[in-house]
């Protein structure tokens, strides 16, 4: 299980080479898992070609064992660098991009898209949904995308995209744009 | 860019030769400052700081700094050239969104501007005639040749009365200024009525009789108070940065009066810092009264305040009660049922049976203990017997529900606690939209034909003359007017019978075929109507209007205005309007020259700059007075608006005034402080700078007899009635949504999170009327009651509910609207709540139209209804859109 959080720090990242995730050297030269539309829940064709655009081919990584987890009890990990930290949690309802047999094992990036605050800590189990952000009080729904419930982020909570082999629940990208970031798979200072 | 949300994985960045403008927000009455980055298409800034303009690495960790979410870039045309541009908060503001803080809303202006590839592709281009139905596009000419032709013919038939304007109060001062000059001063009528009224009547009407300015604070004041009283408002919801940027720092007190457990009243709840006052609807007044008598009874009233700035029996007849005057003001103030002075206010207060804290907390539904607690926090001393610091803010839920009561009661019980003009001790409206309005005088409001008892002037309630038939032709400018005002329903339904219910519809593009066809329509009892709008207005323009003219708007010209600390900044142009799209200004020129009007010079606007520079003269008596910088400009040689540019998203805050040769903001009304002695240069040393503004610049307490015929008939009338399973059916708004929602919607994002209009219902209503979230209810109330006819007071019953009634002047009619149930016991039992002023939604529709007989402004807030499931909402499977979370999890 991997189960690493990142410490928030100021100003540019540090490469961490050997680390679970990858330098930029290494995710820019990695192939990548493919991402199925199935894995967000998207069916109609004409809306499969503008998405499969803009995903980028991240490459796997497993940080869970479906059978270990807990039903609302969150796990955190980093992908796909070590500086974006994330939520795995199975919410017990069905949720949008949801793995699992009931669809419900689900994966965000932690930081608010308002201004960057700390989502860590803040999930509510009973609403399914992480927040308040300690800085603003945005909250985030967990089972439709991390669409914005209540507050200021101007996008969704980037989605950490899941496929399921047997047992291994495998992180494959990230659909959305990490606070901080001018972009996801390029551009690094 | 598509229809539907799509989360992007990059945004591009400026590049360090990117032209930079800045801009304040477009949506509510904060106003936060923004940087606008425009560059040509076909190149990209770096991640390195040194190669974009935000001068920023990327990717980085650091909280609250540069960052362009995807929401903020869009492609727009600049000089006819494909251009980026990102729009986001200003990290170096000081002022209002301090280090770039922003709001849903603000933060998704990149997405309102104009790119045909986006849902904005449904901004209107040209001017349109309806022809045989359908809306054809013409030139600028032929469309305000034909508008110049019949109301020319409207006016030397039926009179200025017959000319009617509906128009934005808050879309920039060049803007306004153009629209009043034409109809106060050119046309002359009367008929003229703001988005968010039926008559161009007061707001908070009894701050403004007790000599209270709506907007006297600064936001420095919201941070600086130790109490906040918060009536009939959540300023999270409504004005986000107002909230998370100088009410959530520091450890004061929040008291909320609201039936909603919104955000903000959860949070300060869980912090320990928060009162929630879950008031029933209406009864505001008696909560003020019974806090007031716990303030009195403990003798914690500020009696040094009292004594200084309390208008005694002699102040108080000062300036009025000397016989008759034509206005409301004189009528409100002269029959002796509120004005008072603080012996005779105490006495008041003491003497009402509603103001005794058991009776009060039956009438409010809120607890004695609650109550109690609240006398503390806003008045009981410390133990060092110094005074709390507590400012009181009232919004909608307070002014909308019993205009006039709510607001003298809550002006009487704030002046008593020593708030109204000092540093963090105010009172103040928080504010909705910002402060636009530079009216160009010349008002013809004497012509309103209503009348108060004692026969004074009342203003035109434009809805009743509507209904009434009387209205020929009405330019509408940027509202939706049907489901912005009360009844919605019966509204709609009279405006279609009057256009295109009528027979005689344009069927050719020939100008002098139009006027025939309209001169039929007018003279068999029709009407003739304009719609200046960005988008499709539904349904006026899409239905009604003869007549639809493209508007340009922020960021496709200069333009100026306020916020709610009157802090006026230049909000720039910086890419081309779409189509023939034209400013408002631009188009009321176009029309004026075929009316004649410009034979004297006048409307030969070049710029906007030009109409920001005549408008000042008419600003100079006013709390938004900016004449003392137009007046520098012109000593520095430059334009009024080339000047204010340079003063940024800081803007200066006005009254302007001259110091040393030097423009200085004024951060707060009625400070006596502000006197300088002295005037200097063009400024003008207005009374409520340094005192209250009344005849004797002290504060006039005012009563609020609960009973009083002229709210308790009608509140009678409008309450729930149990035997119909009927509950209150208020209306609100979301932070994630700015007004109709006429941007809201073409911005993929915001679109996602409420494609429809939603209704709040406690899980106990709702299992009576077996709800479920996710479910369509519709909600009817079959007693939507309007006023009609051409009631004239003489008697002081004469403009009550139940004279009205016997009178023939009430019409019952029907109003129903449907929605999609949140089931959350954040709302009150008894109460739902919907939002306020969508078109396809029309929550108003169960509201009665009848307006406050004091104020002649409607009680919005006061619907009624049978809420019944019609079916499953798609959302109750589809996780793609509209949440039916909780709004407030903490």
């Amino acid at each position: 299980m991997t189960n690493t959080l990142i410490p928030l720090r100021n100003g540019h990242r540090e490469e961490q080479p050997g680390h679970l995730c990858m330098s930029r050297r290494q995710f820019l030269l990695a192939g990548g898992a493919l991402v199925t539309l199935s894995a967000l829940g998207v069916s109609s064709q004409a809306e499969a070609a503008p998405l499969h655009a803009l995903l980028a081919k991240y490459p796997k990584l497993k940080i869970g064992r479906l059978s270990a987890l807990k039903t609302g009890e969150p796990l955190t990990f980093a992908y796909p660098y070590p500086d974006v930290r994330n939520i795995l949690v199975r919410l017990g309802t069905r949720a949008g991009g949801g793995i699992g047999p009931d669809q419900d094992v689900v994966a965000f990036n932690q930081q608010c898209t308002h201004m960057g605050g700390p989502l860590e800590g803040t999930f509510k189990n009973k609403y399914q949904a992480l927040g308040p952000c300690p800085l603003h009080l945005t909250t985030f729904d967990l089972t439709r995308y991390g669409m914005v419930i209540s507050g200021h982020g101007t996008e969704s909570l980037p989605q950490i995209l899941l496929a399921l082999e047997g047992d291994d629940i495998h992180a494959v990208g990230v659909q959305g744009l990490v606070y901080g970031y001018g972009a996801m798979t390029a551009q690094r200072a | 860019m598509s229809e539907r949300y799509i989360p992007a994985d990059h945004t591009p960045l400026p590049p360090r030769d990117a032209e930079v403008f800045t801009t304040a927000c477009d949506y509510c009455t904060i106003a936060c400052g923004y940087k606008v980055y425009r560059w040509p298409v076909g190149k990209e800034g770096g991640p390195q700081a040194k190669q974009n303009a935000l001068k920023t690495d990327f990717p980085h960790q650091a909280m609250m700094t540069a960052w362009v979410s995807p929401a903020q870039h869009n492609v727009v045309s600049h000089q006819g050239k494909p251009h980026h541009v990102v729009v986001v908060p200003d990290k170096d503001a000081t002022v209002v969104n301090v280090g770039g803080n922003h709001s849903i809303r603000g933060g998704t202006l990149g997405q309102k501007c104009y790119n045909p590839n986006t849902p904005t592709r449904e901004r209107l281009l040209h001017p349109m005639i309806r022809v045989n139905g359908k809306l054809t596009a013409v030139s600028w000419d032929l469309a305000t040749e034909a508008m110049a032709d019949i109301s020319k013919y409207i006016l030397a038939k039926h009179g200025e009365h017959a000319w009617a304007i509906k128009m934005y109060s808050y879309q920039y001062f060049e803007n306004t200024y153009a629209i009043t000059k034409l109809g106060m001063t050119s046309v002359g009528t009367p008929s003229i009525a703001p988005h968010d009224k039926c008559a161009n009547t007061n707001d908070a009407t009894g701050l403004d009789d007790a000599g209270i300015d709506s907007f006297a604070a600064s936001y420095q004041d919201w941070a600086d108070c130790e109490v906040a009283f918060l009536s009939g408002v959540d300023p999270y919801e409504t004005k986000t940065t107002l909230f998370t940027q100088w009410l959530m720092p520091g450890d004061k007190k929040m008291i909320f009066v609201t039936p909603h457990k919104t955000m903000g009243v959860a949070w300060a709840l869980r912090e320990g810092r928060g009162l929630w006052l879950p008031v029933n609807l209406g009864t505001d007044t008696v909560l003020h009264m019974a806090l007031a008598r716990i303030v009195i009874e403990n003798n914690w009233q500020d009696q040094e305040f009292i004594e200084r700035w309390i208008a005694n029996t002699w102040e108080v007849d000062a300036g009025y009660g000397r016989g008759t005057r034509n206005t409301g003001w004189q009528w409100r103030t002269t029959w002796g049922n509120w004005q008072s002075d603080w012996p005779d206010y105490k006495k008041f207060i003491l003497s009402q049976e509603e103001s005794k804290l058991e009776v009060a907390a039956r009438i409010t539904g809120i607890s004695p203990d609650d109550i109690r607690k609240a006398a503390e926090w806003i008045a009981k001393p410390k133990a060092d017997g110094s005074r709390p610091k507590t400012s009181f803010m009232l919004e909608k839920g307070n002014y909308w529900s019993n205009n006039y009561m709510n607001t003298a009661s809550l002006a009487s019980l704030g002046l008593i606690c020593g708030a109204g003009n000092r540093p963090g001790r105010m009172i103040s409206r928080g504010g909705g939209h910002q402060r636009g309005m530079m009216s160009a005088g010349g008002g013809s409001w004497w012509l309103s034909p209503e009348k108060f008892p004692g026969r004074r002037k009342k203003d035109f309630n434009l809805d009743r003359w509507l209904m009434a038939g009387e209205i020929k032709f009405a330019w509408v400018f940027g509202t939706t007017w049907v489901a912005a005002m009360m009844a919605s329903d019966a509204l709609g339904a009279r405006m279609k019978e009057l256009t295109n219910g009528n027979p005689h519809q344009i069927t050719r593009l020939d100008r002098a075929a139009i006027f025939e066809t309209l001169k039929k329509r007018v003279d068999s009892g029709g009407m003739v109507m304009v719609d200046s709008d960005i988008y499709p207005c539904q349904p006026v323009g899409t239905e009604f209007a003869d007549f639809v003219l493209p508007a340009a708007t922020w960021g496709e010209e200069n333009f100026t205005r306020c916020n709610s600390e009157r802090r006026l900044r230049l909000y720039s142009k910086f890419y081309d309007a779409p189509g023939e799209a034209k400013p408002d200004w631009w188009a009321v020129a176009k029309f004026a020259d075929k009316m004649g009007y410009t034979a004297d010079g006048s409307y030969q606007w070049q710029d906007s700059n030009d109409i920001f520079e005549e408008a000042a003269r008419f600003g100079r008596g006013g709390v938004l007075n900016y004449q003392p910088l137009v007046a520098k400009a012109k000593e520095l040689g430059a334009k009024g608006h080339e000047l204010l540019r340079g003063y940024g998203t800081t803007g200066i805050q006005t009254p302007i005034r001259v110091r040393d040769g030097k423009l200085v903001g004024t951060q707060r009304l009625h400070d006596p402080s502000n006197n300088w002695g002295d005037m200097e240069g063009a400024e003008v040393q207005l009374q409520v700078l340094y005192a209250f503004g009344t005849q004797s610049g002290k504060a006039i307490l005012l009563k609020s007899p609960w009973k009083f015929a002229g709210w308790y008939q009608f509140f009678e009338a409008v309450k729930p009635r149990p035997e119909k399973g009927e509950i209150w059916v208020t209306n609100g708004r979301v932070n994630e949504t700015w007004q109709s929602g006429f941007d809201d919607r073409r911005k993929p994002y915001l679109a996602q999170r409420w494609p429809d209009n939603f209704i709040i219902v406690h899980p106990n209503d709702a299992k009576r009327a077996g709800i479920e979230s996710g479910d369509w209810v519709e909600i009817t109330n079959d007693a939507v009651y309007v006023q009609t006819g051409q009631p004239q007071g003489v008697l002081d019953a004469d403009l009550t509910f139940n004279q009205l009634m016997k009178d023939g002047h009430i019409k019952t009619t029907v109003g129903r609207f449907k929605a999609v149930a949140i089931v959350s016991d954040e709302i009150k039992e008894g109460v739902a709540k919907s939002n306020f002023n969508t078109p396809r939604s029309m929550a108003n529709a169960v509201v009665s139209a009848v307006p406050d007989p004091m104020t002649n402004n409607y009680r919005y807030k006061l619907g009624r209804g049978v809420l019944r499931k019609v079916g499953e909402s798609e959302y109750k499977t589809d996780l793609t859109r509209m949440s039916l979370k909780p709004r407030p999890i903490v």
